[in-house]
């Protein structure tokens, strides 16, 4: 779904933000990039909607050159979320701020009307269709920005740092808000800082630093221990589970499903032993 | 000892009280955390304790702020600076963009209260020393990463020597490193003998620094108490706010039903890697 | 003062002696291009509209041409050229003054002759603000092309982008100034009374000169102008 062939993105100031990346990401993949501001994160996704253009290497977007479609044109392919709601909500109404994006699109006006429903109802926001954003504390202003990417239905979700700010409820609401854009097909990409969000709700984790990936793979593969020199050089920790069930000797656990399951597992293990013993 | 008493608040123009009933005390020396789902008033309660509302930010104030037994309405702003200060959690707009240096930006606060030079020379260096930010005194303020931009604001206000010490969500705008940063940072401001009242998302980063954790819903106290009774509280999650990630854990081992031993052993790995 | 001087010197002679004052004084700190350039761009939009109105709208008896009802007159022109060449001036004049002062070292000299450091933080603060806006804005833009904005077609897509654009800069910047308010009004910056300076800046004997002689020629035009003793300048 997108190609990134030796990608270099260079500022104007002289930044060599993203310093030579080539990865895929399937239709229907969830990836999380993690790493820390400064790392190239940002400026890496930027380029799925041709919101920057690379200094060196390309970008494809469903088999097609990004650099050759324009940022609009790419907008209905890939649906970016940033990470401050109140640098893009304008409108008065949550409805108008949810449809602004389909209507950009091009969307057909009978159409819209659902499809800021169905977005909203995603977002958990349906009771505050007709309210005025701002009138929202931030936590609900972060998915209304959220519900109107959503609204746009593009085959690319990518979210920056949708959990940020975000209180307990949020993190959750954000969690199904993947799961249930994931049993749709879509591709999401998510920038995060939470460990945690990020083991349990993605399948791929790319770890990035001073602009190039040193890590790639399965949030299991990315939290052993075997990675854990890798992370500490770009002071991320591992979630507790993954730390726990390494200091027990239990393997990869990085979620706190395989940590239980692993727990059991060892109880099990040991209850047949003894049980073994005493026969 | 700064104390609410049967405080509610209510903004400027709105309908709606923010903060209802609320009664809190902060102790010299105490280190108090502040949880509650967002728009459960969290940041009003620290405007509030730090006399900002309404002195600042215009609003209807029941009930008392007293610090050290003066009740602190009607001063003004500048008045309250030595007694209790609130840092926020955006790093750059607590950048004053009047200091060149970043002794300078420390030395802010101690210069505005009108002390002689040696005096705010010796207070800008003993809160960079607790902050362990002398290494970057030098540095512009406005070309330091977030977690170091914090860590001036916070010593900024620490330069000023006032008795309590809010944080409203310090590291909500930092990435991992800055996070960690000021996180170690609280953990030194703990043990200089400042009070804290940290508000703050990530239990995790209070849990170990606070010995005393006040969770707020809808504007009202709802628990208050010891920090690790409190954060182990089940009624936490139906507040809307997320445990520690070691009393999640844990609540995840003993629900599977594990057998006792391998309980036992999977609780001490958790302390040993925290 | 180059600005003050140009409003006050009449004709072409006194605005030109100051824009070449200027260009002096920028060649000398090595920025003469960027502020020629600079100047030239920020004057552009107010010159074009002044010349136009003042060369077909001047009264005036020479007739060069003629557009439709309007008349290009002589006297319009000079008017206009007159007007062009004091602009320029203090363009040039403010240019060269925000090239070469840095703006802390400025402010804190003026804290240090008595002036309140509450102006100190407005002046800095509007320095610091624009370049923080334009990257708000920046960010802004990117968030409504993000979906779908569109603005690199017609006309009417952008003008259709103003107000989604225009809101969020304009909510932002001012959410900024309060929240850069409340953190100072927390350290205490509004209380009266002078405070101590850290440091002085270093003023040496030619900069001393150089600025009361500034000073002088200024009041020497400005009471020349109003007492007639300046012969009619071409």
């Amino acid at each position: 779904m997108i190609a990134v062939e030796d990608l270099v993105h260079v500022y104007p100031g002289g930044t060599r933000a993203v310093d030579g990346v080539s990865l895929r990401i399937e239709v229907g993949e969830r990836v999380a990039i993690v790493g820390q501001n400064g790392s190239g994160k940002s400026t890496l996704v930027r380029h799925f909607n041709g919101l920057l253009r690379p200094t060196e290497g390309r970008v494809l977007v469903d088999g097609v050159d990004a650099a050759t479609l324009r940022v609009a044109e790419l907008a209905a392919k890939v649906g970016l979320a940033f990470q401050d709601p109140d640098r893009q909500i304008f409108s008065g109404k949550v409805r108008s701020e949810v449809a602004f994006g389909p209507r950009n699109m091009g969307v057909a006006k009978d159409q819209v009307g659902s499809r800021v429903d169905e977005a909203l109802a995603a977002a958990g926001l349906s009771g505050d269709a007709d309210a005025n954003p701002y009138d929202l504390g931030y936590s609900r202003r972060k998915l209304l920005a959220l519900a109107s990417i959503l609204a746009m239905r593009t085959p690319v979700v990518v979210l920056d740092e949708p959990t940020t700010g975000q209180d307990a409820r949020g993190v959750a609401r954000v969690e199904e808000i993947v799961a249930g854009l994931a049993e749709l097909g879509r591709t999401v990409v998510a920038i995060s800082h939470d460990m945690a969000f990020v083991a349990e709700s993605f399948e791929r984790v790319v770890v990035m630093r001073e602009g190039r990936v040193i890590l790639d793979g399965t949030p299991t593969e990315v939290f052993a221990e075997s990675s854990w020199k890798e992370l500490e050089s770009t002071y991320l920790e591992p979630p507790l589970p993954a730390r726990v069930g390494a200091r027990m000797g239990l393997g990869a656990t990085p979620t706190e499903a395989s940590l239980v399951a692993a727990l059991a597992g060892r109880a099990g293990a040991t209850d047949r032993a003894s049980g073994e013993a005493k026969t | 000892m700064l104390e609410l008493k049967g405080v509610s608040y209510r903004y400027a123009g709105y309908a709606k009280s923010v903060l209802q009933d609320v009664d809190l005390t902060l102790a010299d020396g105490e280190i108090v955390g502040l949880v509650g789902p967002n728009e459960a008033g969290k940041s009003t309660l620290c405007l509030v304790a730090a006399g900002l509302a309404p002195a600042s930010i215009k609003g209807a104030l029941t009930g008392t702020l007293t610090i050290d037994g003066e009740p602190m309405a009607g001063r003004k702003t500048h008045e309250l600076a030595s007694r209790v200060v609130v840092g926020f959690q955006n790093p750059n707009t607590q950048r004053s963009g009047i200091a060149a240096t970043v002794f300078e930006e420390v030395a802010l606060g101690p210069q505005n209260l009108g002390l002689d030079v040696p005096e705010i020379v010796e207070r800008t260096r003993t809160a960079m020393a607790l902050l362990r930010i002398e290494a970057i005194q030098l540095r512009d303020p406005a070309r330091l990463s977030g977690g170091q931009a914090q860590l001036v604001a916070i010593a900024g206000l620490l330069a000023m020597r006032p008795r309590h010490v809010i944080l409203d969500e310090p590291t909500a705008q930092l990435d991992p490193a800055g996070t960690r940063l000021v996180g170690d940072a609280l953990r030194q401001l703990a043990a200089g003998g400042t009070s804290l009242l940290i508000a703050e998302h990530k239990t995790d980063l209070l849990d170990g620094v606070c010995s005393r954790i006040v969770a707020i819903d809808g504007g009202r106290i709802a628990l208050d108490g010891p920090a690790g009774d409190v954060l182990a509280d089940p009624r936490l999650v139906a507040l809307g706010i997320q445990p520690p990630s070691r009393v999640r854990l844990k609540r995840a081992v003993d629900e599977a039903g594990v057998d006792a031993r391998t309980a036992a052993s999977a609780a001490a790995a958790m302390v040993a890697v925290a | 003062m180059g600005s003050i001087g140009a409003f006050v010197l009449g004709g072409y002679l006194g605005p030109l002696v100051i824009i070449a004052l200027n260009l002096v004084g920028a060649t000398i700190a090595g920025v003469a291009g960027r502020l020629v350039r600079v100047s030239v761009l920020l004057t552009l939009p107010i010159a074009i509209s002044v010349v136009l109105v003042s060369v077909f709208t001047r009264a005036g008896t020479t007739v060069l041409f003629t557009i439709g009802p309007f008349d290009a007159t002589a006297e319009g022109v000079d008017f206009a050229a007159q007007t062009l060449v004091r602009l320029l001036a203090i363009s040039l004049s403010i240019g060269l003054f925000g090239m070469t002062t840095d703006p802390r070292a400025f402010v804190l000299d003026l804290e240090r002759r008595r002036l309140s450091p509450r102006f100190a933080f407005v002046a800095l603060a509007t320095l610091e603000a624009v370049p923080a806006m334009v990257e708000r804005a920046g960010v802004i833009q990117a968030s409504q092309r993000a979906r779908g904005l569109d603005t690199e077609g017609s006309l009417r897509a952008r003008v259709r982008g103003v107000v989604p654009l225009a809101g969020p800069v304009i909510l932002s910047s001012l959410t900024e100034v309060e929240e850069r308010s409340l953190a100072l009004e927390v350290r205490a910056f509004g209380r009266p009374g002078r405070r101590h300076l850290l440091w002085r800046n270093p003023d040496s004997a030619a900069q001393l000169i150089a600025r009361s002689a500034l000073l002088l020629l200024l009041i020497g035009s400005i009471v020349g102008k109003v007492t007639g003793t300046f012969p009619q300048t071409p």
